[in-house]
């Protein structure tokens, strides 16, 4: 029950957070945001450190940029980044706007445990014996080499005292079990669809619009929009392109006139709206960045069990496949190190993890695996040449 | 690595020198996009003149015939194309200043104009389409005064002091910016009117000789916003494209061919499902461009999966426009690689 | 046999495929391009302006896809935005303005039908059969009966529009070829070859540009090797007879533009399509096919002909036991044996 203790370490952070706005700090240093290792551009983080890693070397989301996260099948893992997205908002204070959906929704944040950095030097403390150690600093930094780079700017942390004056955290890292409790939480916007003879979207982008401009200038907005088209909340008829891809266009377009204040992220359901539909295409390319979430089928008895913590890997509960990163794709797309990675991902009650994917041991074959377990199978990436 | 020239060898052939008339088209997808091959066009269209200063020198030779650019932009903001256009050497704002280059917005405003009143003004203009055209609307919003959505952020900016909002920079150099309203072709002609305008105001200035090179980036995202149901399907984009191709010397067009919004017309392939209007308009579309096209540029990811040095595949077509005998068989197919400094590699199968 | 029947075929159907795109004796009032992305018809109709400029034929092209006013043609209507009432009303002024000067032969050619059948503004009402029909019967019938027009319309195959509003109606494609006189399917000559080279293994035939159903892929890969146009025709005679044949165009580079003798081939004798088979005798060149000499001189032949074998003997029916008998000469490089060997 370590995460407890640092539940009360949390109140800490938030005024960590809180204490550029209040004194009189330069407001560059915006809480949340930092220079990308890349080429400096300002990022924020999606809540989740290794979905930050993946971006293209950029170790967060560029300020401007759209995610679209897609996701096969019924499940909702999507919605998890998605809470980790909103919730990392919330508590670096920024002004998060979830669209269509109601205000329950906000009430499914999931708990703040900590910093991601402090969570996850502890797990490295317990991966101590059986990691080679380059070097301290780095291992803080979780297995992503971009993570690495992005640490620049960020001072070093040292969690272990909490008195000591801190840079602000970029990323933290929650509970699924637990509720966010937070002081800004109420400060969360809810865009309700408004039925309307026109787009239905016209009203959302009204409001997101007179509430980006209204904002204090160094107010980062979130703009958050759960499984969309999804038909359970949406009329029938936003799904119509010159409604939709409208408003996505639109949406961009504010997006470009306050680029360094707003990120969006947007889940999709597959299942609903196909890749190979020409609609979700224009989807795709009207967004910065793709991922798509491939989940396992059998996966639901290990999404039980994985909440306990084993020394053992946690399976895989499904893959994840990157069709597009925001800014290298921009640029002409190409070759970034993650790109032909196959991905994998595991949610666990504290965590969403994206590793890179290495086929398990033939099904049955048990004591060869346990056997192996620490060698392992050689990763399909080391095999490719 | 190596800093790469800006203009990669084996593609400056088929990046300068267009003939009269000629369209060329620039296929991209979802994860090969051709931000850095237009680019590259605009760089061989106005980087002699641009850097007079600097290298005219050695290449006084095409300094004579001074070339022109109107760029409309629908996916990108003129923020974009100018930091980008930068790390080629290209000052575009500057280019702006000088009527040698004209950027049209169609991003900020084309579907919604962040004013606080804009719900009422957006919603009073399809109702009153019969008895107002689209034209007179048009330049009340395309006027280069203060926009609602600046000058409510002005204060803003004042008040915070941070350097976090730059609206008010990507104004200069934009020289207008495009709204859609009403439907159909009326629609449409409020568009090409206003980009033929840009067109217009760079042309006089024009010494004999000149050549005015237009690029449009995606319209066919135009075509995906409004499609059938608006009254504009693939016919109405062409004829669009046509209108605006005989005010350009020469006419570059990029598009996108993914598969879902090409190869879905068969029923079979849509697996099962009735083609949508936005794939069979879509491919339709492009296919047809093509069948116009000088030439066809097409980028694609590898479809052996990922390497590491290789960003994607340009495969370099003639089109139907092309005149066998006229010019020299223009096909080829190369493999090119980004670079993080923004430099373009471009090289053969087999080379690198 | 199958050399007379091709020479047949040759002096016939040339002189066909010359009096279809020579625009000889109306021998076609409708003549159906169908191209694709992989051919584009442009150089077909550029053949067919060249032929009629040679023969002073009026030439009309109805642009929905050309820009500006290709060389040799007489008028150029740009369709941009013009309902086909409109343009069936300015071909005929622009017939009418060359009606009293030139010759009475007329080529109206329509750069492509596609954007036409897939225009949101078409009225419901559109009748296909009777606006082309509308071109072919003559505008200034007053002045002159006498003439001669043709009708040539581009479809592109790979343009499939949208689903038509009568879904119990014939396609417009399948209208198209039902109406027309002639139809002539345009294939590039690189891609008929690879698709032989394959057929002749036995294996997949390779599909190029659109079929290969390949993201961002639009057209073929290049090919620089060889050049030229197969045509396939499809003509139905007057007589209800239909004639089916395959032809070779060669680049426009092959020919003088002014060159009046028949520049078209039968795809069958082109010897890239169709290579002459290889005559072993007829090659004089002796090269080692194994390390064994198994060929044999002229005279060695002549002397195995002249071997009489033991049946041709037992045949002259000298009795039982008499024939059978190897008769021969020998030569002087036989080893006779006196002990051994018996004659």
């Amino acid at each position: 029950m370590s995460f407890r203790k640092r539940n009360i370490g949390l109140s800490l952070g938030v005024d960590r957070a809180a204490i550029p706005t209040a004194s009189e700090k330069p407001a560059p240093e915006s809480p949340g945001i930092r220079p990308s290792p890349d080429d400096g551009r300002p990022t924020t983080s999606t809540g989740t450190p290794s979905l930050d890693g993946l971006l293209a070397g950029h170790a967060g989301l560029p300020m401007g940029k759209t995610l679209l996260v897609e996701e096969n099948g019924t499940t909702d893992f999507a919605g998890a980044l998605l809470r980790y997205y909103a919730a990392e908002g919330v508590v670096q204070e920024h002004k998060v706007h979830v669209v269509g959906v109601p205000e329950q929704w906000g009430r499914s944040l999931p708990g703040l445990i900590g910093t991601a950095e402090s969570v996850e030097g502890k797990r490295s403390d317990k991966r101590k014996d059986e990691r080679m150690k380059i070097a301290w600093r780095y291992e803080r930094l979780g297995e992503f080499g971009a993570g690495v780079a992005g640490s620049r700017n960020v001072p070093a942390a040292g969690n272990q005292d909490p008195a000591a004056p801190q840079a602000p955290a970029f990323c933290h890292a929650f509970d699924l079990t637990k509720r966010l409790a937070h002081p800004s939480i109420t400060n969360m916007s809810f865009v309700p669809l408004a039925p309307s003879k026109e787009s239905p979207f016209i009203s959302v982008l009204n409001r997101l619009q007179t509430e980006i401009a209204s904002s204090a200038s160094h107010t980062i907005h979130r703009i958050v929009i759960p499984s969309l088209l999804n038909p359970t909340m949406y009329p029938p008829d936003t799904c119509q392109p010159e409604h939709l891809l409208q408003f996505l266009h639109s949406l961009k377009a504010l997006m470009n006139a306050y680029t360094t204040r707003v990120t969006t992220m947007i889940t999709l359901p597959l299942a609903l709206f196909p890749r190979s539909s020409g609609l979700v295409r224009w989807m795709e390319l009207l967004s910065d960045g793709v991922i798509e979430l491939c989940p396992f089928p059998h996966s639901a008895d290990a999404l039980t069990t994985s909440g306990a913590a084993t020394s053992q890997e946690e399976p895989p509960q499904g893959m994840l496949k990157v069709h597009r990163l925001p800014v290298l794709h921009e640029r002409g797309g190409g070759s970034d190190q993650n790109l032909g990675q196959d991905w994998a991902f595991i949610l666990s009650r504290r965590r969403f993890e994206i590793k890179p994917f290495s086929l398990p041991p033939a099904e049955g074959d048990t004591e060869a695996q346990d056997a192996s377990a620490p060698s392992g199978m050689p990763k399909k990436s080391d095999l490719e040449f | 690595m190596p800093s790469q020239p800006a203009l990669p060898p084996l593609l400056a052939p088929y990046l300068s020198s267009l003939p009269h008339t000629s369209l060329t088209l620039v296929s991209s997808i979802l994860g090969a996009t051709s931000n850095w091959l237009v680019l590259r066009f605009l760089h061989a269209a106005l980087s002699t003149s641009s850097n007079q200063h600097a290298a005219s020198e050695l290449e006084d030779v095409r300094t004579d015939e001074k070339r022109k650019v109107v760029f409309v932009s629908f996916m990108r903001s003129f923020e974009f194309w100018k930091s980008e256009a930068k790390r080629l050497g290209l000052d575009l704002a500057r280019l702006a200043d000088k009527e040698q280059f004209a950027f049209i917005d169609g991003l900020s405003d084309l579907f919604y104009t962040p004013q606080v009143s804009s719900s009422s003004a957006s919603a009073a203009s399809p109702a009153g389409r019969g008895n107002s055209t689209p034209r007179t609307t048009l330049p009340l919003r395309s006027q280069p005064g203060p926009l609602p959505g600046r000058s409510l952020q002005s204060p803003a900016i004042a008040s915070g002091g941070s350097g976090l909002a730059p609206r008010s920079q990507t104004e200069l150099g934009v020289a207008k910016k495009l709204h859609f309203s009403g439907r159909g072709t009326a629609a449409l002609d409020a568009l090409e009117s206003d980009i033929v305008s840009v067109m217009q105001q760079l042309k006089p200035s024009a010494e004999d000789g000149d050549e005015l090179l237009l690029i449009v980036d995606q319209p066919d995202l135009l075509l995906a916003t409004t499609g059938p149901s608006l009254g504009i399907g693939a016919t109405e984009m062409a004829e669009w494209v046509a209108g605006l191709q005989q005010h350009a010397h020469a006419t570059i067009l990029t598009m996108a061919a993914d598969s879902p919004l090409i190869h879905n017309v068969s029923v079979s392939r849509a697996g099962g499902h009735m083609p949508a209007p936005i794939e069979t308009e879509h491919a339709g579309f492009a296919i047809g461009l093509a069948h116009r096209a000088r030439s066809v540029m097409q980028l694609r990811t590898l479809e052996t999966g990922v390497a590491r040095d290789v960003s994607g595949v340009l495969r370099i077509s003639a089109g139907g426009g092309w005149i066998a005998g006229k010019d020299e068989n223009p096909e080829k197919e190369v493999l090119y690689y980004i670079q993080r400094d923004g430099g373009v590699r471009v090289f053969g199968r087999g080379e690198s | 046999m199958a050399q007379i029947n091709l020479a047949h075929r040759r002096t016939h159907n040339l002189l066909l495929i010359s009096k279809l795109l020579s625009l000889r004796d109306t021998a076609s009032p409708l003549t159906l391009l169908l191209d694709s992305l992989q051919q584009p018809a442009t150089p077909l109709i550029r053949e067919y302006i060249r032929r009629a400029k040679l023969s002073k034929v009026h030439v009309t092209l109805v642009a929905f896809e050309t820009l500006k006013q290709p060389d040799g043609v007489d008028a150029f209507v740009s369709a941009r935005r013009k309902s086909p009432a409109d343009l069936v009303r300015e071909v005929g002024a622009a017939q009418q303005l060359a009606g009293s000067n030139s010759s009475r032969r007329r080529l109206i050619l329509i750069d492509s039908i596609n954007p036409l059948l897939n225009s949101k503004r078409l009225e419901p009402g559109f009748h296909l059969p009777s606006f082309l029909s509308l071109f072919l019967a003559s505008p200034s019938a007053s002045a002159t009966a006498q003439l001669d027009t043709s009708l040539v319309v581009t479809y592109h195959q790979d343009s499939r529009g949208p689903f038509p509003q009568h879904p119990y109606s014939p396609s417009p494609l399948s209208l198209l070829t039902y109406m027309a006189t002639s139809i002539i399917t345009l294939h590039s000559f690189s891609h008929i070859l690879a698709q032989k080279a394959a057929r002749d293994r036995s294996v997949a035939e390779p599909v190029f540009g659109l079929d290969e159903e390949q993201d961002g892929v639009l057209l073929g890969r290049p090919d620089n090797t060889v050049e030229g146009i197969v045509l396939e025709l499809e003509h139905r005679r007057k007589s209800g007879r239909g004639v089916l044949e395959w032809y070779l165009l060669p680049p426009t580079s092959r020919y003088s533009p002014q060159q009046v003798k028949e520049v078209v081939t039968l795809l069958d004798d082109n010897v890239l399509y169709n290579p002459p088979v290889q005559q072993d005798s007829a090659a004089g060149d002796e090269e080692p096919e194994s390390t064994f000499e198994l060929r044999l001189t002229e005279r060695q032949r002549r002397d195995r002909e002249g071997v009489v074998l033991p049946y041709f003997d037992a045949q002259q029916g000298n009795g039982p036991g008499e024939g059978g008998r190897i008769l021969y000469d020998m030569g002087e490089e036989d080893d006779f044996d006196e002990e051994e060997d018996e004659i």
